[in-house]
């Protein structure tokens, strides 16, 4: 059984601010219970799916550059630096 | 007046192939045809939502595109042909908001791949269509700036996520369409309106410019009047792209060659898990019917039991949330997202107060996306979920084994009422269950119309082993060949 403050924890974690959603917290709950059905399966001995692919089939490490100045797309882009809030 | 009216639905209701031929014979202009688009566009999108936003220049493309033509020069396969894109493709100097407000206004600065693909074919843009929210969804509910509506019934959901493109092909507001389909997001909304939707390979068709969900699962698949359609949109944006990795070599195949093979001796596995317990009583009709039919035409059909799909709706949910609490971690307002300054801000607070713009179900998915690989949990959920996928698509490979095909209905159930379930998120997921293991397991799936029930469409879904989209799309014709479906009714 999942505890409602390890959810909000999760939410914190990915910045989601919960102060008033009871609703969220609920719902959420609800789909991780029945997310617990992954318990019943058997499945230990099975390995993961990943992609794989060799060296050759990369592309060439050359520098190309972009035909737009895709920095420009940035919010609060000040010509030399990015402005963000303050960290500390 | 009605006279008027039932041939203007007639011409624009043409399929690909028809265009073509009309356009190429010269007893059609590209601008007559896209001038009507448009106007048909403005009559009925009150009343259904496909597009969130128009292309104000479709009707000087296809002038542009007649002018060619008139001075013999070479023109793309797709001779203006009228299509829309889904709003989470990206588009060069179109907005591109993924229904959210978080990228209200974001205007792409590049083209994804396939839809320079489709430009260098000579296809214009009519605008792009709504979806769920970041593709979040199989209602397109979620949208922020409103559902779409099914043209068969608006008082019922178009499916989802790319709600808005099936209702563009199927309300001919287009021609046909590009969605992306992540656990059933192209094959659910045609199934829903009546068009044909198709899930390609996983790699069959680039990525890049797709803005990213999950990127393990994810594919952009083509909707259309009929499969032919979709085998011709197919054609064209499939293929090895540098941009994309994951991208995998078709060789020449063309996929609207020999479409008329049939499928006489062909091994057609019925998932049992999916025409059973939870399936609607005319969907389980219509299935019955289909399979008949399937048999008539020579298939050998039997049933196959993939003991694993009972988990495959957790295990979905469990990847996407987690690649999707990742992929979304970059609308913190500073690269994208939602406008306000900075200053007064310490750093959490302020990428809380952006992320406050996601709607309902993003948020429900980032939590989720942050809870199940976290500390504690990571082998519970996540870790385990991975091992069942692999589960999944080895049962897969062994059913393969036996059989050409695989056969199920596309969506448990009929569209239902828009705002019905959407309080209830756990019994949409529970929607999916027969179109994510494609998803899952990587392999193709197409949704092909099969019946008007009660006026609401239900489609029938075949799928293939990886990279069999030929022998797939031979099938689907097959049956589409069998079906003499009424013309939509807005």
């Amino acid at each position: 059984m999942v505890k409602r403050e390890e959810i909000v924890h999760a939410a914190n974690l990915i910045k989601i601010d919960l102060e008033d959603h009871e609703k969220y917290i609920e719902q959420v709950e609800k789909i991780l219970n029945y997310f617990d059905i992954l318990d019943k399966a058997s499945a230990e001995s099975e390995s993961f799916v990943t992609q794989e692919m060799s060296l050759d089939k990369l592309r060439d490490d050359k520098y190309v550059p972009f035909d737009e100045n895709l920095i420009t797309q940035l919010k609060n882009y000040k010509g030399t630096f990015v402005k963000a809030p303050k960290m500390v | 007046m009605l006279k008027l009216q039932r041939w203007y639905k007639m011409n624009l209701g043409i399929t690909a192939t028809q265009y073509l031929e009309q356009v190429k014979n010269g007893s059609l202009t590209v601008e007559e045809f896209m001038a009507k688009t448009m106007e048909r566009i403005k009559k009925v999108e009150g009343s259904i939502h496909a597009y969130i936003s128009l292309n104000d220049d479709a009707i000087s493309q296809a002038k542009q595109i007649d002018k060619k033509l008139k001075a013999k020069e070479k023109v793309g396969s797709c001779f203006g042909m009228p299509i829309s894109i889904k709003d989470n493709i990206c588009t060069k100097g179109m907005k591109t908001t993924c229904a959210s407000k978080m990228l209200e206004n974001f205007v792409a600065p590049y083209d994804a791949t396939v839809v320079s693909n489709l430009k260098s074919q000579d296809a214009i843009i009519t605008g792009k269509t709504n979806l769920d929210e970041f593709a979040m969804g199989i209602s397109t509910e979620f949208s922020y700036f409103g559902p779409s509506r099914n043209p068969w019934n608006t008082d019922y959901v178009p499916g989802g996520s790319s709600g808005g493109s099936a209702v563009s092909v199927s309300a001919l507001e287009c021609i046909a369409s590009l969605g992306s389909d992540t656990g059933g997001s192209v094959r659910n909304p045609a199934s829903f309106c009546s068009v044909v939707g198709l899930k390609p390979t996983y790699g069959l068709v680039s990525r890049y410019g797709l803005i990213s969900y999950a990127n393990s699962i994810e594919q952009v698949g083509p909707i259309a009047r009929t499969v032919e359609d979709a085998a011709f949109i197919l054609n064209i944006v499939s293929g090895i792209d540098t941009h994309d990795n994951t991208t995998i070599d078709k060789g020449k195949t063309d996929y609207a060659k020999d479409l008329d093979a049939g499928i006489d001796g062909k091994r057609i596995g019925i998932i049992s898990e999916m025409i059973g317990e939870g399936v609607d009583k005319q969907v389980a009709s219509a299935t019955s019917k289909a399979i008949s039919k399937l048999q008539s035409l020579g298939a050998k059909c039997s049933e196959v039991s993939l003991d694993s799909i009972k988990y495959s709706v957790a295990t979905y949910y469990t990847i996407a949330a987690t690649e999707a609490g990742s992929n979304l971690a970059r609308y913190d307002n500073i690269r994208y997202g939602f406008d306000f300054d900075v200053e007064g801000y310490e750093f959490n607070a302020y990428i809380s107060k952006a992320r406050k713009n996601f709607g309902p179900e993003v948020t429900r998915r980032m939590i989720l996306g942050s809870f199940v690989p976290s500390a504690g949990y990571l082998g519970k959920y996540f870790l385990k979920a991975l091992k069942v996928r692999s589960k999944i698509k080895s049962e897969i490979d062994q059913a393969f084994k036996k059989f050409d095909l695989l056969f199920a209905p596309t969506v448990p159930v009929l569209p239902f009422k828009i705002g019905e379930k959407i309080d209830d998120p756990l019994s949409l997921y529970l929607l999916d269950i027969n179109t994510i293991v494609a998803n899952l397991s990587g392999i193709p799936a197409i949704s092909i119309p099969y019946e008007i029930a009660q006026g609401l469409p239900i489609g029938m879904q075949l799928f293939a082993n990886s990279m069999q989209e030929k022998t797939l799309l031979q099938a689907a014709h097959a049956l589409e060949k069998t079906t003499n479906l009424p013309g939509v009714p807005i």
